[in-house]
């Protein structure tokens, strides 16, 4: 129980101590939000019937996004988190672990729980953003977005784990990550509504697990209960699969049961590669 | 004394390549076991073997009276390991690395603080111990990592070259801990070093060769058996003194490195006398001296132990590392 308590311990102390990633982790949701997001906005309000009359008119793209945003910053830091397992096994410092009398499971699981701790940290700093794009958060909100990112953030750094518990080389690994995150983000409406698309998307983006991460924290961030259903729908909130409205706890469950799996995944490969 | 470590028959192979091909060796409680030969002998094979790093193709091995296999863990808990490369975090303060070894060994909390300050005395680091690791030296860090590697009061601490890239000030500090340590604590210590004058100071040592042992005994009792002195020389044309000093006094001479030869004879100051006035071939330089652990290994190996240069020891070592992961 203590190897897990050190484990998590140090990546979260490592965390803190890097000042250059906390400044630069802000780079990307800022160009996607305020950059990408104000140019569109213009655009994609002008499409969605005009700005004017309707229900349509109070649609705004970067209050959209913003969720969206923080998701992907959960999403990132949580499976990049794995990276620190293959680069302590470049310089050295895995040997120092495999070494000790820690059980190969109680490493595995500390190395998951540091890496959804520092997402949740990530994603609660992309909150500085919400003064300046006028959606209004309430201390609600973020009790309940705590442990959803939490939850989000668990499975994903379980799947880096998988991948970095096959790998020997930073490099590598961050190759596959790219290769595997950037779909699941553009195939999860994180970044524009899913409506409208063909079909062989529409199958894509429900098959993957993303699409309900990013979707909890919009039913948090954006409570499409309280939208006009026209809005609803033009913003893609109202996911179904086989013509069942997906739920909040639906999605929970299927987060929390992706997450279980791929944790024991996780322990079992990293159990099995360090042996 | 007991055996604190109990090896038999420990055997490992690579596919096609027997790394290790059984070897058998018994280390007493609280003795400095000295582990040498040359590069791919199978000194770190076995070193990992012993510290549950590698599993063993055949044979057992035995620590504190542990299985390496079946009780790892308890193994593990018995013994500390410095190895060659480092594996601080450097990132974080020499405390932050303490800290988290006890949490690795289980440490009990309330000795912690009292372990941290004495192992830190016991090295020199008392005042850098709030300094990110980054900021140090090669020889504090490798000062930091033997503290490290004593904090869980291990029976046995393995040192894998422990002295390697050091400054000769750095090393000699080095040994001086390790010797604290050994009358202090009452540890017994397994090091493989290829310098020749550290093994000096271990109580046996052991030479391995192409994965075999191939020598096992104190320093005194291996150069015992080489016997006699040794004379080194320098003529002229060294090839064709060769051949005359082998066919004079039929005793074998080794080419060391194109410069001089060396061999052996029973009585050296008395033989030096008549060596000189008889011997046809211009003479440049002549030495006598006792044989060493360095002729010892000469005489069982065919080489020296460090007629490799640093820079192919390097390549080959990144090779293994590529290779063996």
């Amino acid at each position: 129980m203590e190897g897990i308590v050190a484990i998590w311990q140090r990546d979260v102390i490592k965390f803190f101590r890097d000042r250059a990633r906390l400044v630069g982790s802000f780079a990307m949701p800022f160009m996607f939000l305020i950059l990408f997001g104000s140019g569109m906005s213009g655009a994609i309000s002008s499409m969605m019937g005009g700005a004017g009359s309707g229900p349509l008119a109070d649609f705004d793209f970067v209050q959209f996004m913003f969720p969206g945003i923080i998701g992907m910053t959960v999403f990132n830091t949580a499976i990049f988190s794995a990276l620190s397992v293959v680069q302590d096994k470049e310089f050295g410092y895995m040997r120092e672990i495999l070494v000790s009398p820690i059980s190969r499971v109680s490493i595995a699981i500390g190395k998951v729980l540091g890496g959804s701790t520092v997402a949740v940290f990530q994603g609660l700093m992309m909150l500085i953003f919400v003064p300046f794009i006028g959606v209004a958060i309430s201390v609600m909100m973020v009790l309940k977005l705590i442990p959803i990112m939490f939850l989000v953030a668990f499975t994903l750094s379980s799947i880096g784990l998988i991948i970095a518990s096959s790998l020997k080389t930073a490099q590598g690994f961050q190759m596959v990550i790219q290769v595997l995150v950037f779909p699941m983000l553009f195939l999860s409406g994180a970044l524009f509504p899913l409506s409208g698309m063909p079909a062989w998307m529409n199958f894509l983006v429900k098959i993957n697990p993303l699409t309900y991460s990013v979707d909890m924290f919009k039913k948090i961030i954006l409570q499409p209960e309280k939208m006009e259903p026209a809005l609803r729908k033009a913003m893609g909130l109202d996911l179904t699969v086989f013509n069942h409205l997906i739920t909040f706890s639906d999605e929970i469950l299927g987060v929390a049961l992706l997450g279980i799996v791929f944790v024991i995944l996780a322990t079992f490969r990293f159990s099995r590669a360090e042996a | 004394m007991s055996n604190i470590i109990e090896v038999s028959g420990l055997k490992k192979s690579y596919k096609d390549f027997e790394a290790v091909k059984g070897v058998d060796l018994n280390v007493k409680e609280g003795e400095i076991f000295g582990f040498l030969g040359p590069n791919g002998a199978g000194k770190s094979t076995t070193i990992n073997m012993l510290s549950t790093i590698t599993k063993p193709s055949e044979g057992t091995a035995k620590i504190n009276g542990y299985d390496n296999v079946r009780e790892k863990n308890k193994v593990r808990a018995s013994i500390g390991l410095i190895f060659q490369e480092p594996t601080l975090d450097e990132k974080l303060t020499a405390n932050e690395n303490l800290m988290l070894h006890c949490k690795f060994y289980s440490v009990k909390k309330e000795i912690r603080e009292e372990r941290i300050q004495e192992v830190l005395q016991i090295v020199d680091l008392t005042d850098k111990r709030t300094n990110i690791v980054e900021t140090f030296s090669g020889g504090m860090k490798r000062r930091l990592e033997i503290a490290r590697g004593l904090l869980h009061y291990p029976k046995v601490l393995f040192l894998d070259e422990p002295t390697v890239g050091l400054d000769p000030q750095t090393r000699t500090h080095v040994w001086e801990y390790i010797l604290k340590l050994k009358k202090k604590a009452g540890i017994t210590i397994f090091m493989t070093t290829h310098y020749m004058d550290e093994a000096e100071i271990c109580d046996r040592v052991a030479v391995i060769d192409h994965g075999e042992l191939i020598a096992l005994g104190t320093p005194e009792q291996l150069k015992s058996n080489v016997g006699g002195d040794i004379i080194e020389v320098s003529t002229e044309d060294n090839s064709a003194a060769k051949v005359l000093i082998e066919k004079n006094y039929q005793t074998e001479v080794i080419e060391i490195e194109n410069a001089h030869l060396s061999f052996r004879v029973a009585k050296g100051s008395e033989f030096l006398v008549d060596f000189i006035k008889q011997f046809d071939i211009p003479i440049k330089s002549v030495n006598l001296r006792k044989p060493t652990l360095n002729d010892v290994f000469l005489q069982l190996t065919g080489r020296e132990i460090r007629d490799e240069t640093v820079a192919q020891k390097d390549i080959r070592r990144n090779k293994m590392r590529r290779g063996m992961h």
